[in-house]
């Protein structure tokens, strides 16, 4: 796991080119702390930048941007769970290895297979791969979308990093993206490919970019996807089948040559990883839990269960109001690209970097597979309620309760419509009113990006996974475990996102694996023997703070809101007065402090 | 630059069958699919024999943006006219949709049609109703100069009307670097290593018989004089009287032992077909282009085809590879003599072959057609 950086260019002197890809690489530093290196090509147009964060081979012999055969050049950012399997298919097709790195593993398969060889490649991994015999370079993001790459290209050659705050030190700084704002407004985060800054976007996951550069042209090529079909129906084979496949992936998640923990927060999915991952580790299991003073928020009692009945080498952290208030300003400056979540994870982040873990495992992916959503049930509601004449879905336009407020989002076509009036944030018309800008233009641009495919076939509760799992996950809860996590040199694994676990649980009819009493009843039965009771047969109360106490008492949110302008001053009394929830205070929050920068 | 917001491709079959036109489509739906998410645009993969279920774990696009209708033509039609009318462009792949173009272009004539033309489904006139319908179509997308060229003639389409799109390579094809030693994969097929093997792909069937195979044999036997260590591999399905047909006629030639009919070979083997192979003949008569050409020579293997049909186009007009009368067992036998005698500088250049039918060039063109035309109601 590390951060990336690098440029083609064919205007400027390599030595200008390397400073920037230096400077690059140092605004992500925090991602990869324990080494670093740069890579110029033959003819000096490419530069490749790595900051390495060791995991795999602690020695020097993983330095970055690693070569093979003095032709192919990487710098990675990732894991790969399958690399040995696939060394020791390379190593009977006859190939040879320098060291004991997946890096390198991706080389030999590139030269083996070419472009062929990144479906093979399981796991989370964004890297640039350099042929420097056809001067050609690729681009390539893994197909679950885990790690993020972002490009930017032009006439005169590319730019590309992990981050995109790195950007801020390209030559030519890219100009801010003026619609950031409504995006952030809309969704509470910015959806791919947007970015906050013009021209810059996110490579699609499951794509790769191929630059030539004796040609100087672009294309972009998709490797692999994942879709949804019916080819399981039997409710025992289904279970039988996702408990051997996860306790495959998180034994596979587990390897490291530093220390690695799991994430428990005392639900079920975390719960679940945590009980797999003690099959492998026994006692030496780490666990990392955040608890809270406030009892209506706090899952200490669950978690406490957990570790009585795993018997893990358990850290729980009270995180109370005082220590919020002294990480909020850091955490907001922290956020590579606005996100009013993620601030658990950037404490458990640093909880676990504080305890010398490296690596952590995460529940992510648990909901959006197996239907832990309230929006699973409501999406054939929201479908009929979509279909009925526009004027319908206007009236409640100016209601103060959300839920009828966010009803105009449905004369959005398709997915996009019915995801944010499921998922949305403030509506065009109070985004309108909060940045002064017109409605009509609000729309628009709602409206232009992104693209969601329409989907006619998919069974509904397919498409409430489709959007939970391309949306929420992708652009909220995947980017904010990536961002604070590195932010604290920690690496968050998914192994509920693992190939096989993805494909598995998207070959489940939905009669199946949706039904049941209780939400992810599925999962539920395939793993009722690992868990107690008390860890499933439970209300749901996902990985909240109490963010609306904190909020109303930070003197740091009262002094940015009241500095702020009329409408800012207003909001925040809105909120004090009960009239605003949190998380649209949140997103305002951070809208200003991105201002005040 | 995005000229086509929201496309709609209907077909026939993408996947419950494995010719050629059927490949044409699969890797046509890769290429929009792909331009749908780098252009941020919409598109509609509508099959009409297709059932949802044969795109499952394809590795093309995402079966979410397919529709398979299994044979309910009615539901195919209605849905489609549906679709198509509030979309920019309407991609058919077959002259056989061309009512439900025809439909749409009724309801909505702001929609730009385009047509996909392979080989002899177009090649011949038309019957009444599709021929008054046929004047709907903004462009026509041929595979090959032969098939423009029989649209022009046959039909009466004006050239502007016609944008050739030449087939393409499948992105999936594997490199094949596995099958590097001819010596190891002919050991494990039952050949010689100083064999000289000359191979062709084709279904076998006693009622299309246009591939040329049969003149291959007949050109094989004065070959054999000089080169007694060539074998002919036919591989690929075929029906009893076909079998029979070439076993006599090998029999009649005396080249029983230098004959081979493999059967049916599953996708993921030819590879090492390709590779253990060293000539690639097919003097066919029919090819609305011949993708097996540039397969065969995406695995190096110099290529004969006949000078009459498409196949000209995947020669480049002969820079890639021998193009033959296929009626003249003469020519035949002389170039496959010439090949054998020159058999190590005889490769096809891959650079070329690249340049003009890798994936990459393929969506680049495709690209150039949705973008360079214009609608006829428009005109």
């Amino acid at each position: 796991m590390c951060r990336i950086a690098g440029m083609i260019d064919f205007e400027l002197p390599a030595a200008i080119n390397q400073l920037t890809v230096e400077n690059m690489c140092a605004l992500q530093k925090h991602g990869g702390p324990d080494d670093g290196g740069i890579f110029v090509s033959q003819n000096e147009q490419l530069i490749l930048g790595n900051r390495r964060l060791s995991l795999l081979d602690l020695s020097s012999d993983g330095h970055m941007p690693m070569a093979y055969l003095n032709r192919f050049f990487i710098t990675y950012n990732g894991e790969i769970y399958n690399y040995k399997s696939l060394k020791t298919e390379l190593l009977h097709l006859g190939h040879q290895f320098s060291n004991q790195t997946d890096t390198e593993v991706i080389l030999a398969a590139f030269a083996q297979w070419g472009p062929l060889s990144f479906n093979r490649l399981k796991g989370m991994f964004a890297f640039a791969l350099y042929d420097q015999q056809e001067n050609e370079l690729y681009l390539v993001r893994d197909t679950a979308g885990i790690k993020p790459l972002y490009y930017s290209s032009n006439t005169n050659g590319l730019v590309f990093a992990s981050e995109v705050r790195a950007f801020q030190a390209a030559e030519t700084k890219p100009a801010n993206n003026p619609a950031w704002p409504i995006y952030l407004l809309a969704y509470g985060h910015i959806p791919e490919p947007v970015s906050t800054l013009q021209n810059v976007q996110s490579l699609p996951k499951g794509f790769y970019l191929k630059y030539e550069l004796h040609t100087r042209s672009v294309s972009i090529q998709s490797f692999a996807h994942y879709s949804f079909s019916n080819q399981i129906s039997d409710a025992t084979e289904a279970n039988q089948l996702v408990a051997q496949q996860l306790e495959q992936a998180v034994e596979q998640h587990l390897l490291a040559d530093a220390p690695i923990g799991v994430f428990l927060s005392g639900g079920l999915d975390s719960g679940i990883i945590a009980a797999l991952a003690s099959k492998y580790k026994n006692k030496d299991l780490n666990s990392l839990s955040i608890y809270f003073e406030e009892k209506a928020y706090s899952e200490k009692e669950y978690q406490d269960i957990l570790i009585e009945h795993l018997q893990c080498n358990a850290y729980q952290l009270l995180l109370n109001e005082s220590a919020f208030n002294q990480s909020f300003p850091s955490i907001l400056n922290d956020m590579d690209m606005p996100s009013c979540d993620g601030i658990n994870t950037w404490f458990i982040s640093k909880y676990a970097a504080d305890n010398g873990l490296k690596a952590v495992l995460s529940g992510v992916g648990g909901d959006e597979l197996f239907g832990g959503y309230p929006s699973f049930n409501r999406m054939g509601k929201a479908i009929l309620l979509q279909n009925l004449p526009g004027f319908i879905n206007q009236i409640g336009k100016k209601s103060k309760y959300k839920r009828l407020n966010r009803m105009s989002y449905l004369q959005l076509d398709g997915l996009k419509g019915l995801y944010l009036f499921l998922r949305g944030n403030f509506t065009p018309h109070d985004i309108a009113q909060q940045l002064g800008a017109y409605e009509t233009d609000v729309w628009n641009i709602v409206n232009d990006m992104p693209i969601l495919q329409d989907m006619p076939c998919l069974d509904d509760k397919n498409k409430a996974s489709w959007v939970e799992f391309n949306m929420y996950m992708q652009n909220q809860l995947l980017r904010d475990s990536d961002v604070m996590s590195m932010i604290h040199g920690v690496e968050i694994r998914v192994p509920f996102l693992d190939d096989q676990v993805i494909r598995l649980a998207n070959s489940i009819q939905p009669e199946t694996k949706y039904a049941g009493a209780l939400p992810k009843q599925f999962l539920i039965d395939a793993f009722v023997d690992d868990l107690p009771n008390a860890i499933w047969n439970r209300p749901k109360m996902g990985f909240s703070f109490p963010f609306a106490k904190w909020l109303s008492n930070s003197e740091y949110v009262k002094a940015l809101m009241e500095n702020g302008n009329e409408q800012s001053n207003k909001n925040f009394q809105n909120f004090l007065s009960g009239k605003m929830h949190w998380s649209h205070m949140m997103s305002l929050v951070i809208l200003n402090h991105r201002k005040a920068i | 630059m995005n000229n086509s917001k929201k496309i709609v491709f209907l077909t026939l079959k993408v996947f419950a069958a494995t010719g050629g036109i059927e490949k044409v489509c699969r890797v046509a739906g890769k290429a929009l699919y792909e331009r749908a998410v780098v252009n941020k645009s919409k598109l509609l993969i509508n099959s009409m024999y297709d059932q949802q279920c044969d795109a499952d774990e394809n590795k093309y696009f995402p079966s979410e943006i397919f529709s398979g209708f299994g044979e309910a033509k009615i539901s195919f039609i209605l849905s489609s006219v549906r679709a198509g009318i509030l979309a920019d462009t309407v991609i058919m792949s077959h002259i056989n949709l061309l009512l439900v173009g025809w439909l749409i272009k009724l309801i909505n004539p702001k929609v730009k049609l385009i047509l996909f033309a392979h080989g002899i489904e177009i090649w011949g006139s038309v019957g009444f109703k599709k021929k008054h319908m046929l004047p709907c179509i903004d462009v026509f997308v041929p595979v090959s100069n032969f098939t423009a060229k029989k649209i022009m003639d046959v039909h009466h389409v004006h050239e502007d009307k016609i944008k050739v799109l030449n087939n393409c390579l499948d992105p999936f094809m594997p490199l094949g670097k596995e099958f590097s030693d001819k010596a190891v994969v002919r050991e494990k097929y039952g050949f010689k290593k100083e064999d000289i093997i000359l191979f062709t792909l084709s279904r076998l069937s006693s009622k299309e018989r246009y591939k040329g195979y049969d003149k291959v044999l007949e050109a094989l036997v004065k070959v054999k004089q000089q080169f007694s260590n060539v074998k002919y591999l036919i591989a690929g399905s075929y029906d009893i009287e076909e079998k029979r047909y070439i076993d006599e006629m090998s029999k009649k030639l005396h080249l029983e032992d230098a004959v081979i009919l493999s059967g049916f070979v599953p996708e993921e083997d030819l590879v090492a077909y390709f590779s253990m192979a060293d000539i690639y003949v097919m003097p066919s008569m029919k090819e609305g282009f011949g993708i097996v050409f540039i397969e065969a020579m995406f695995y190096g293997l110099p290529v004969i085809a006949g000078n009459k049909d498409g196949s000209v186009d995947a020669l480049r007009n002969g820079e890639l590879g021998t193009l033959v009368d296929p009626l003249d067992v003469d020519a035949i036998e002389k170039s496959l003599l010439s090949l054998l005698y020159n058999l190590e500088t005889s490769a096809p250049d891959k650079a070329v072959l690249l340049h003009h039918f890798s994936f990459t060039q393929y969506k680049r063109n495709l690209e150039r057609i949705l973008n360079g035309t214009k609608p006829a109601s428009a005109n």
